[in-house]
């Protein structure tokens, strides 16, 4: 499994890049590879409030469909367009193209709450 | 690897659901069906037996032929959809669900074989084409036509039939040959398939599968398969409740449901219109080759196709219009 060291990782297996004060979130390649193939992402809103742990989304593959939980909480800023017509991007690149939403004005305080690679890999049984 | 009805089945290969339905709607794919029963009815009783229980006509076709058939409870439940390969006057190989052998032997007696063969079924446009090159005289099986051939010098049984709407065949092959021959199959470059293709190629092509489409409180006639039904013979197992239904009218029927959404609807969602529960859906994913979601749905029957409906997926709506099943036109000669 491919486990990038330089983010950080939530218990329900989203992983959290930032730069800026932005915090680029996605699913990891362990989420995807669990899920199978992914046909749709039902993706929160620009300017919607996030809590941290709470679901704010949906991801349907072939075989179920799982909700998407806030690593940390914010103000969606942006949303990946392309998922609505290429979900399997959540598959190909999980932790490049298939990035999944943007918060601002989180605490950054909440990064220090999750895990790093090592942490992850260890969560993961890898 | 997933559990299903007391068997491990691979729910996807490597290439993953989405390209290995592909492969099948374009190429040619092979499933592993082994969790598909063999009870082997046998003697000169057999075929009366077995007219007395299933509710299609033997008597359509004869030895070395392929028929697609319903066990029934005396409700007029569908207790299983079943294969019958009739492989010589005197043998039939029938072939209930995974979980159903045993309720199959009850009703039509003869021996359940399952534990002595795999079965695989290689489906898709180029299928026999591909297979040409391992063994000519399997893939000059004909549709729902059924035979023994010679494969690496091992008698198996074949069958042109399937479940996917693509042409194909299906075969069984004694349990201490099957790795040798899987591996034979796939060396043609015949693409390894799982179980979630397998649900969604049934589902494009509008197949029931029991347990969803099929099944107690389910009659044939629900689930819109009356020409499964031999009304022409004396008597099977819950024709009189099959005749009362007829007659009166089913109280709802099992249509299709194409969505504007990619979004997958699921068994159990309600279908409504204007907010009115019209029916619900019985089985539901994305379409791969449609790229939308589909359902099938047991609807009110005065529906028509064209309808437009609305199905609620957790609280989201969902719009669609009914249609008749297959989704897709598929390549089955």
């Amino acid at each position: 499994m491919n486990i990038p060291d330089s983010l950080r990782y939530s218990k329900d297996h989203e992983w959290v890049r930032v730069e800026g004060g932005v915090a680029r979130i996605g699913i990891t390649d362990h989420a995807q590879d669990a899920l199978g193939d992914i046909v749709f992402v039902d993706l929160p809103k620009v300017g919607a409030a996030v809590s941290g742990g709470q679901s704010f989304g949906e991801i349907e593959s072939t075989k179920s469909v799982s909700e998407i939980y806030a690593p940390v909480a914010g103000t969606v800023s942006a949303v990946n367009e392309a998922l609505e017509s290429s979900p399997d991007l959540l598959n190909k690149d999980p932790y490049g193209e298939g990035w999944i939403c943007e918060v601002t004005g989180f605490d950054a305080a909440a990064l220090d709450a999750l895990l790093d690679a090592a942490g992850y890999r260890a969560l993961i049984g890898g | 690897m997933v559990p299903f009805g007391g068997w491990e089945m691979p729910l996807a290969y490597a290439s993953g659901t989405v390209a290995e339905h592909l492969a099948c709607r374009r190429e040619a794919v092979i499933f592993d069906v082994s969790h598909l029963g063999t009870v082997r009815v046998e003697g000169s009783g057999a075929k009366d037996r077995l007219q007395a229980a299933l509710t299609n006509d033997l008597d359509k076709i004869g030895p070395g032929r392929a028929q697609y058939t319903h066990l029934l409870g005396d409700d007029g439940s569908v207790l299983d959809d079943i294969i019958v390969w009739w492989v010589s006057d005197k043998r039939f190989d029938v072939m209930p669900n995974a979980s159903n052998t045993d309720n199959v032997v009850a009703a039509i007696g003869g021996k359940d074989v399952t534990a002595t063969r795999a079965v695989f079924a290689v489906q898709g446009p180029r299928a026999k084409e591909l297979l040409a090159a391992y063994s000519p005289a399997l893939a000059a099986v004909g549709r729902f036509r059924v035979t023994e051939v010679e494969l690496d010098g091992v008698t198996c049984v074949a069958a042109g039939t399937g479940y996917t709407g693509e042409p194909g065949l299906e075969v069984a092959v004694p349990v201490e040959h099957a790795a040798r021959v899987w591996e034979s199959i796939v060396a043609t470059g015949i693409t390894p398939a799982g179980l979630g293709a397998r649900d969604t190629l049934r589902l494009e092509a509008g197949l029931p599968l029991h347990g969803h489409e099929l099944g107690a409180g389910i009659t044939p006639l629900q689930a819109s398969l009356g020409w499964v039904v031999a009304w022409n013979k004396p008597s099977f197992r819950g024709k009189d409740a099959l005749v009362a239904e007829r007659d009166a009218g089913p109280a709802r029927e099992l249509r299709g449901i194409l969505c504007d959404s990619r979004r997958p609807p699921r068994d159990g969602c309600d279908v409504l219109i204007d907010g009115r529960r019209v029916g619900a859906v019985s089985s539901g994913n994305f379409s791969p080759v449609l790229e939308c979601g589909i359902a099938l749905a047991f609807l009110e029957p005065e529906l028509d196709v064209g309808t437009a409906v609305s199905i609620d997926v957790r609280g989201t709506m969902i719009n669609g219009r009914v249609v008749q099943p297959p989704f897709v036109t598929t390549s089955r000669a």
